[in-house]
């Protein structure tokens, strides 16, 4: 196999400070789906905390923001930057059937996981083919 | 396994309007990684979300760091509707060459909150110095 190496060295100019990176709004890349009781979102949101997710609900949106923060220590240079400093934003449309008191989130390995309950009404639509 | 979800699809009126969102994100290299130095270590950030630890290879041999593994699908309810599907599972490498020398014996990796930090300590003849005149 023909492996793709990158050589990493220091070049003129490439060494860039960390306080000369602007911060860039990111999208977090997401999967839906739906279970009988409940929609699930799931977003990737790497390099975050609990403590910087902030989501708010209502009935017609869903709005994911979250701050990453500095990645790298005061005074080091860069010898790759592909990550950035960023932070994450997404917002989603809500509709009927979404059981507000019912909105859990869990954050784990960089995964931000939002369960939206459905109310019974929304349940009651489902016609199941057996 | 998830199926590929091509959005916008039809399905009934609510549902079109449910989740719908107008920013859509934009894909890279995965993982993306950052490299960065000070005076005694090189240190390698990888974004690696939905990643399990035991699904991570760190080498390092003649100057490259190789970085492998693979993110694996998730669990959902067989019974489940995928409503969108962004989220790519796939087997992953990036390899670097360090043209530095390098501690490799002493190279540290842990994972948090999605991110690889891996620590590669500077040979002692690769650290600047500076040289007093006598």
């Amino acid at each position: 196999m023909n492996k793709n190496v990158a050589l990493i060295r220091r070049t003129p100019g490439a060494i860039v400070k960390r306080n000369e990176i602007a911060e860039s709004l990111v999208t977090p890349v997401a999967d839906i789906y739906e279970t009988v009781d409940a929609f699930v979102v799931r977003l990737d949101m790497p390099g975050t905390s609990n403590e910087k997710i902030k989501l708010s609900i209502d009935p017609d949106r869903l709005s994911i923001r979250a701050a990453v923060g500095t990645l790298h220590k005061e005074g080091t240079g860069f010898l790759l930057s592909e990550i950035g400093q960023k932070a994450y934003q997404r917002e989603f449309n809500l509709g009927d059937g979404i059981d507000l008191d019912r909105v859990e989130a869990v954050y784990a390995d960089g995964v931000l996981t939002i369960t939206l309950g459905k109310t019974d009404a929304m349940k009651s639509r489902e016609i199941r083919v057996n | 396994m998830l199926v590929r979800f091509d959005y916008p699809r039809t399905m009934n009126s609510m549902l079109d309007e449910l989740f719908a969102t107008d920013v859509r994100p934009t894909r890279s290299v995965f993982p993306a990684v950052d490299i960065t130095e000070d005076e005694h270590v090189f240190q390698v950030l990888a974004e690696l979300p939905g990643v399990k630890k035991d699904d991570v290879k760190v080498a390092f041999e003649n100057g490259v760091l190789t970085l492998s593994g693979e993110r694996k699908p998730y669990q959902i309810p067989d019974d489940a509707r995928i409503l969108m599907n962004e989220m790519r599972t796939r087997a992953f490498e990036r390899s670097f060459e360090f043209g530095f020398d390098v501690q490799s014996d002493k190279i540290s990796a842990e994972m948090s909150n999605g991110l690889l930090r891996i620590s590669i300590p500077k040979a002692e003849q690769a650290k600047a110095r500076t040289i007093s005149v006598k």
